[in-house]
């Protein structure tokens, strides 16, 4: 808040200068994300199970694997300025803030950030999931994400742990297509009492952060930040080589047990980081268009 | 305190003349008093912050058989929590709308302000956070908190029980929670022949029951303990495993490899009323449960260690599995499943 405020107080000193000049620059514009899903530098393509059309993978393990549906949420966005001045967007609000991208939806593929004070920033960070403290199914906060999770064909919730689905990846993998079912999302369940001895489950939010390649100039432009979420790295991560398996033992990770926070926590670390080492997982900046 | 509030009332009351919006009426709603089995476990702390009033009791029960809960009205908490089956049903896995199936047995609803994890795999902690999930789950209720609310807000009936019950207007979603939760609290079940056998009431067991009973003590009561039989431990005892994909057991939960297909110990009190038996309804009587821990459960990594040191067995004579399902029986509680109570 304070910073907020430095900040605050920055631009209006640089604004009341700038407006001496003839041609005014506003004092907030749009940033858009948007968001590349691909293997390696090839934009994914879903199919279904004999699909000629849906791009395939080959996971270091060597099983070939391509997917049918993708979908992941974004949320808890904050852009950082030059002066290591953070703006956070909307972070404790879902229905303003978070966003649910959809690879069969290209309409998905780009999110506006909207009222973005004018600034050059040079870093931005948003978390691939929900935090723990919004993930609650709030109906009543927060209708317009929740309707959004909640329906038939996006199916983003996870009813029995009353929190959303992070990540949700259906498709197939091997040559003889055997089913792949990949669910994401955090069974943590928080002492209210605020001790750690009653905290079970596992977090599966992941705090990403990338410095943009080329600074972000918002003022007089409205700049798109385009963000690679290579899945690749979902099977050959920096974290975990995985190698699928059908079938119902603890090992096994395909499709059963997908519910199981044994093996999903592989698949997170991969694609979201560990949270300490590493804070990209297979996201990175592929450009900034000012 | 109490003097201090009268005396704000009697002020309020002087002040109302001249306000012709005031509402004089003042219900009052006691808290329920709730007979504690003597040597039942601590009450989980969650219940000292809900704790059952009457308005609350009688609201969450009307909520418990309120089948617009679900989305296409057809369905209620009570359509599967049947009191006849002490609050449990007979299906082998839960149905919901539709006849969708779900993925595990229904669970009983007894004893519940005494337990400390809720559900087969333990995912709730607090009763209050556990009746959204089945309003909300596709195979169960299929709708949403706001959908239930907007088709009863505008019932005088439920206006007036949401206002007797909390003290102020308004139907919000917590106060759903809480109501159904007070009203569960209030699902004691401690009343069976074993209960009054042990406090001298005057029943004894027969001979069979008594036999059963010894039985009991060496060969279950180290998982089915405590006065709920149920040490509310997680394990895998090796039972057959359902085949939905979606099963993992506690380790759904937990994230932890060892809990794979651990469950909670299920309490066995009303067991008589609960069948079929199992978290996917495998079994269809007590006796096939005791047939297949006398005949040997799969073997696992995390087998549970009291079977795995008896070659993954609990060796049962016919006369001895008699036995222990007559005294098993004597944990019925008539009272308990009688809907006149």
């Amino acid at each position: 808040m304070k910073n907020l405020k430095k900040y605050l107080l920055l631009s209006f000193i640089s604004l009341g200068i700038i407006s001496c000049s003839e041609d005014s620059i506003p004092v907030a514009n749009e940033v858009t994300l948007e968001f590349n899903n691909t293997f390696g530098n090839n934009t994914i393509v879903l199919g279904d199970a004999t699909s000629s059309e849906a791009t395939v993978n080959t996971s270091v393990a060597g099983q070939t694997h391509h997917f049918s549906e993708l979908k992941y949420i974004i949320s808890n966005i904050r852009l950082i300025n030059s002066e290591g001045v953070e703006f956070p967007y909307n972070v404790n609000n879902l229905d303003n803030g978070a966003t649910i991208v959809d690879q069969s939806n290209p309409a998905t593929l780009q999110y506006v950030l909207s009222n973005i004070p004018t600034t050059e920033y040079t870093q931005i960070k948003f978390g691939l999931g929900v935090k723990t403290a919004l993930n609650t199914l709030d109906q009543v906060s927060f209708p317009n994400f929740y309707a959004q999770a909640e329906e038939n064909d996006t199916e983003m919730m996870w009813e029995w742990g009353t929190g959303y689905r992070f990540t949700k990846i259906e498709g197939f993998y091997d040559t003889d297509n055997k089913k792949l079912s990949i669910h994401t999302g955090s069974t943590l369940d928080e002492d209210p009492n605020g001790g750690d001895d009653l905290v079970i489950g596992v977090d599966a939010y992941r705090d990403i952060t990338l410095d943009l390649t080329t600074n972000a100039k918002v003022g007089s432009n409205a700049p798109k930040i385009v963000i690679k979420a290579d899945f690749d790295k979902l099977l050959s991560g920096d974290n975990e080589i995985i190698t699928l398996s059908s079938g119902t033992g603890m090992s096994n990770n395909a499709t059963p047990n997908i519910h199981t926070a044994v093996q999903m926590t592989k698949f997170v670390n991969n694609i979201g980081g560990n949270s300490s080492t590493n804070t990209k997982g297979m996201f990175s900046i592929e450009r900034v268009e000012n | 305190m109490k003097n201090f509030i009268r005396n704000i009332f009697i002020l309020l009351l002087l002040a109302s003349c001249a306000n012709e919006d005031y509402d004089p009426i003042s219900y009052d709603n006691p808290e329920v008093t709730l007979n504690i089995p003597a040597d039942f476990p601590d009450l989980n702390t969650f219940f000292y912050d809900n704790v059952p009033t009457k308005y609350g009791v009688e609201l969450g029960e009307k909520l418990f058989k309120e089948k617009r809960l679900s989305t296409d009205n057809t369905i209620s908490c009570s359509s599967c929590h049947m009191q006849e089956n002490a609050f449990a049903d007979h299906n082998a896995i839960g149905i919901g709308i539709e006849g969708r199936v779900g993925l595990r047995n229904t669970p009983p609803i007894q004893n519940l302000a005494f337990m400390q994890f809720y559900n087969w795999d333990g995912s709730k902690r607090q009763l209050e956070t556990q009746p959204l999930v089945p309003i909300i789950t596709h195979e169960e209720m299929d709708s949403s908190i706001l959908e239930a609310i907007g088709k009863i807000a505008t019932e005088e009936d439920y206006i007036n029980l949401f206002y007797k019950a909390f003290g102020d207007e308004g139907i919000t979603p917590e106060k759903i929670y809480n109501s159904i939760a007070q009203y569960e609290y209030t699902l004691i079940s401690a009343n069976s022949k074993y209960d009054k056998v042990k406090r001298n009431e005057g029943g004894t067991f027969t001979e069979k029951e008594e036999k059963g009973s010894i039985i009991f003590q060496q060969k279950c009561a180290s998982c089915h303990g405590t006065e709920l039989f149920t040490d509310q431990s997680f394990r895998n005892i090796g039972f057959p495993v359902n085949p939905n994909t979606d099963e993992a057991g506690r380790a759904r939960v937990t994230g932890k490899n060892e809990d794979l297909y651990r469950f909670r110990v299920p309490t066995l009190r009303n067991i008589e009323y609960t069948a079929p038996y199992g978290s996917f309804g495998q079994f269809a009587t007590l006796k096939e449960v005791l047939d297949y821990l006398d005949r040997g459960v799969l073997d696992a990594d995390n087998l549970d260690p009291i079977l795995k040191d008896n070659n993954n067995r609990i060796p049962l004579t016919e006369d001895e599995k008699e036995s222990l399902i007559s005294f098993l029986k004597t944990l019925s509680d008539v009272d308990f499943v009688s809907s006149e109570e």
